[in-house]
């Protein structure tokens, strides 16, 4: 059974249909990257599946149940943890207190145990009584996904996580993330512009376009589609 | 010092007041011990929150009437009685906060406010019970159980007030240190990733509502029972509004900041009505040169000379 | 035929509700759309212009006058305000700066207009060319009601073709869109946001002396008037001209029909419309989303 199935999700703002008849299946332990040029929808249907938008049609599964329009934080407590296109920490708690909290909603009692872990694997114990906004971005990216983890969660939604950073930033990021997804078992959906993080990471592609599905398959199979190509990767290899 | 050591020290002084100060000044003393724990009460919701409220009199006159009417028709002791009116305070905030958590902002300030002023108007609508614009007055003091009634005289409602206020700040101060208060920080901070992580956020400030109105509602029941009377200028919004000068002015989201806001108030009021009759203007005019150039209040800058020094 | 000239009579008496609630919640919403703050203290400000109106018209005898020196005077006290304690604040992200500071000034008003007048309602008697009543289908209607709702009309029409046809009119909807971008087109956006402040404030005092012949001045009486300008701002829209008349025409009906049929639960009743409003459209009818 997939672990998240989007059938025919739809999203309008008005005239514009950002989201399109979107059908979408994660297995589980599967990495997929969802991508596409600026305004593909693909922050649209991240922000669907964990209900800060109610979708006009459409419906979301996840693990056999649907979710569809639930409240945000009952999403969050099925097992889904997510991080923001613009990086959403606690600016004035320091690290550790950021990944407390978020541990907090998932094992009160072992919550700092979970929260050391997090940082450890993140790499990010110095910075542990550190105040958050004092961080650099990259460090603060990170912070939200030790986040993420922290609330154990079984699918694992990464809005742009290198976004803003550096070559040798997102080097390392890629090369954290890796580590931590060969460890657990965990299933990630990846939001992503850098071609080279997602055929990194990713098991399977999604493309977007215009809101609607244009591909979908390993990545080399979606490197080499037509279709993608003309428009979104214009030849780039 | 550590905060068991300053607590302490105010403790043991506070203890001791009563035998060194002369009977007329314990007066405008309990006065200023029970505006300190409205004024604490209210920070649980503007200092930790960040909920403006704009009609937290409403609580207070709750309390004070709740007290007021259950002392003076049922012949229960007077603690008794204050813990019925806390109650039944609590179990009216419930609603009202749900109502009110609704919104944010400016929104939920008029709610606040729309609450105090329906709560006023009904004081008039039901004058037989209320009283009107006279109040209810005469508020016995009934002694017991067990024959206590050390609190039928001044100073020993000095003790009882103290009481209340001292439990109630270690109550609140282990709630907002706990797990509980961890989640109204990342309300404050940041309320859409703390519902993202799997919080009910809106659980979270009603709890936090309907406590806030609890604690106000123990302050108006002990006015109540120490001026013997209730009048509706209790509802009255010029009552919240300084309520929130006193939060904001002591310095707000330290349960201790707010206390001193109100003593600071209490005492100049006392000092200054002796001299002019202009000192309304001036606290209107201290809280907004705080808003604009100290928002810390004064435990910040407290904190500040002592961090410097 | 007797119901009719009932029915009438209510909606007329409604129209002239809404129009001294039209003066309140045109400044309330025009200084929103401008400046993104809800001016707390616009209740208090109505009170003001309430008192300074009835000293006005005592000591020169007209009520002419009391329509032209408390518009004015509160005017200026309310462009003084922004451009002293408002201006410096408008960098800062913390929206619970502003209102506070509004609800401090609402708060150091109320206690002067106390010491100043005194506890007591100060009367303002109803002008002589106003006073009496006039038969509309046999029903007896007030004439200083008409004159209201009259007023209120010529001041909505005024003040929409002001808006729309005028450059001034122009110059203050773009900077309700978009600040930025008229200051830098070379506008000094300061100067248009203490002038609409003052502007609203001279509308809400107008609005007082307007009340004051009906209710007197009373101390409290801007407190539930915040509240009614505040909701119809709602179910208008924050920052919409248009929505703030209907809004006015909505909320004087609801008082009017609520009062004559549900007495003491009127006030209940209005409160219950905030919180359906709120619950339905936290942007209004016809607002900008904040």
């Amino acid at each position: 059974m997939p672990l998240l199935e989007c059938k025919g999700l739809t999203r309008r703002f008005g005239a514009l249909i950002a989201v399109d008849a979107v059908d979408m299946r994660l297995e589980p332990g599967e990495i997929r990257a969802v991508i596409g040029p600026n305004g593909a929808g693909k922050s649209t249907l991240f922000n669907l599946i964990t209900s800060v938008l109610k979708p006009h049609a459409g419906e979301v599964v996840f693990a056999g149940e649907n979710i569809t329009g639930l409240p945000v934080y009952r999403v969050a407590r099925k097992g889904i943890a997510r991080t923001f296109q613009l990086c959403h920490i606690f600016p004035a708690l320091s690290a550790s207190e950021n990944v407390r909290l978020a541990a907090q909603a998932r094992d009160a009692r072992r919550a700092a145990a979970i929260a050391d872990e997090a940082l450890e694997h993140l790499r990010l114990t110095r910075f542990a009584d550190i105040s958050a906004d004092t961080l650099s971005h990259g460090d603060q990216r990170l912070l939200e996904v030790a986040m993420a983890i922290a609330q154990k969660p079984r699918l694992l939604m990464l809005d742009e996580p290198t976004q803003g950073l550096s070559l040798e930033e997102t080097d390392r990021a890629v090369q954290i993330l890796k580590a931590m997804l060969r460890a657990g078992d965990l299933s990630v959906l990846l939001v992503e512009h850098d071609m080279e993080v997602v055929f990194k990471l990713a098991d399977n592609i999604t493309v977007l376009h215009r809101g609607r599905v244009i591909a979908d398959g390993a990545p080399a199979a979606v490197k080499a589609d037509a279709a993608v190509r003309s428009a979104y990767l214009g030849g780039a290899d | 010092m550590s905060w068991r050591l300053a607590l302490a020290l105010v403790a043991g002084v506070a203890l001791l007041v009563p035998f060194v100060v002369p009977q007329y000044s314990l007066t405008v003393i309990v006065s200023a011990l029970i505006f300190s724990l409205f004024a604490m009460s209210l920070d649980l919701m503007v200092g930790y929150c960040r909920l403006y409220s704009f009609g937290h009199a409403a609580a207070y006159g709750l309390g004070a009437y709740c007290a007021a009417l259950i002392l003076t028709h049922l012949q229960v002791p007077l603690v008794i009685g204050i813990a019925l009116a806390v109650l039944v305070t609590v179990a009216i905030a419930v609603p009202i906060a749900w109502i009110c958590t609704r919104s944010t902002g400016v929104s939920f300030a008029m709610l606040t406010l729309a609450f105090a002023q329906l709560g006023y108007a009904m004081l008039f609508r039901f004058r037989e019970l209320t009283g009107g614009s006279d109040g209810v007055v005469g508020i016995p003091r009934p002694p017991g159980p067990f024959g206590i009634d050390w609190f039928q005289g001044k100073t020993g409602y000095y003790y009882l007030v103290l009481a209340c206020l001292l439990g109630s700040y270690l109550a609140c101060r282990a709630i907002m240190r706990s797990n509980f208060g961890a989640v109204l920080a990342g309300i404050r901070e940041n309320e859409a990733k703390t519902l993202s992580l799997g919080y009910n956020t809106r659980a979270y400030k009603t709890a936090t509502v309907v406590l806030s109105y609890g604690v106000g509602g123990l302050a108006g029941a002990l006015y109540a029972g120490f001026a013997g009377y209730a009048s509706p200028e209790l509802f009255f919004w010029l009552t919240s509004g300084h309520v929130l000068i006193m939060v904001v002015v002591g310095g707000a989201g330290t349960l201790v900041g707010p206390m001193l806001g109100a003593l600071f108030f209490v005492f100049l009021e006392h000092q200054l009505s002796q001299v002019t009759d202009l000192w309304p203007l001036i606290f209107g005019s201290i809280f907004i040169a705080f808003v604009m150039f100290f928002p810390g209040g004064i435990l910040g800058l407290l904190r500040r000379r002592h961090a410097a020094a | 035929m007797n119901f009719a000239s009932f029915i009438l009579a209510q909606c007329l008496g409604a129209l002239s509700q809404a129009a001294v609630l039209f003066f309140i919640a045109c400044g309330l919403t025009l200084i929103f759309g401008i400046m993104r703050i809800v001016n707390f203290a616009h209740g208090a400000i109505f009170m003001l212009g309430a008192y300074v109106g009835c000293t006005a018209a005592a000591l020169s005898g007209s009520f002419v006058a009391a329509l032209i020196v408390a518009p004015l005077a509160v005017g200026a006290i309310g462009m003084a305000f922004e451009r002293v304690f408002l201006r410096p604040l408008y960098g800062r992200r913390d929206s619970g700066a502003h209102l506070l500071l509004t609800f401090g000034l609402a708060v150091v008003l109320s206690e002067l207009v106390r010491i100043v007048w005194g506890a007591q309602p100060k009367s303002l008697a109803t002008p002589e060319a106003l006073l009496g009543i006039v038969m509309i289908l046999e029903q007896p209607f007030p004439i200083y009601r008409l004159f209201l709702i009259g007023l209120g009309l010529a001041a909505g029409i005024a003040l929409w073709q002001f808006l729309e046809r005028t450059r001034a009119g122009l110059l203050i909807r773009a900077v309700s869109q978009n600040s930025e971008m008229v200051h830098a087109l070379g506008t000094d956006v300061d100067l248009v946001r203490t002038a609409v402040f003052g502007f609203g404030c001279a509308m809400a005092a107008l609005g007082g002396v307007l009340a004051a012949p009906l209710v007197t001045a009373f101390l409290g009486m801007g407190a539930n008037v915040v509240i009614d300008a505040f909701v119809i701002v709602i179910i208008g829209g924050m920052g919409s001209f248009l929505g703030s008349i209907i809004g006015s025409v909505l909320v004087g009906f609801v008082q009017v029909f609520g009062a004559y049929y549900f007495q003491d639960l009127a006030l209940a009743l209005m409160y219950l419309l905030m919180l359906i409003v709120l619950v339905a459209r936290p942007g209004g009818l016809l607002g900008k989303e904040e």
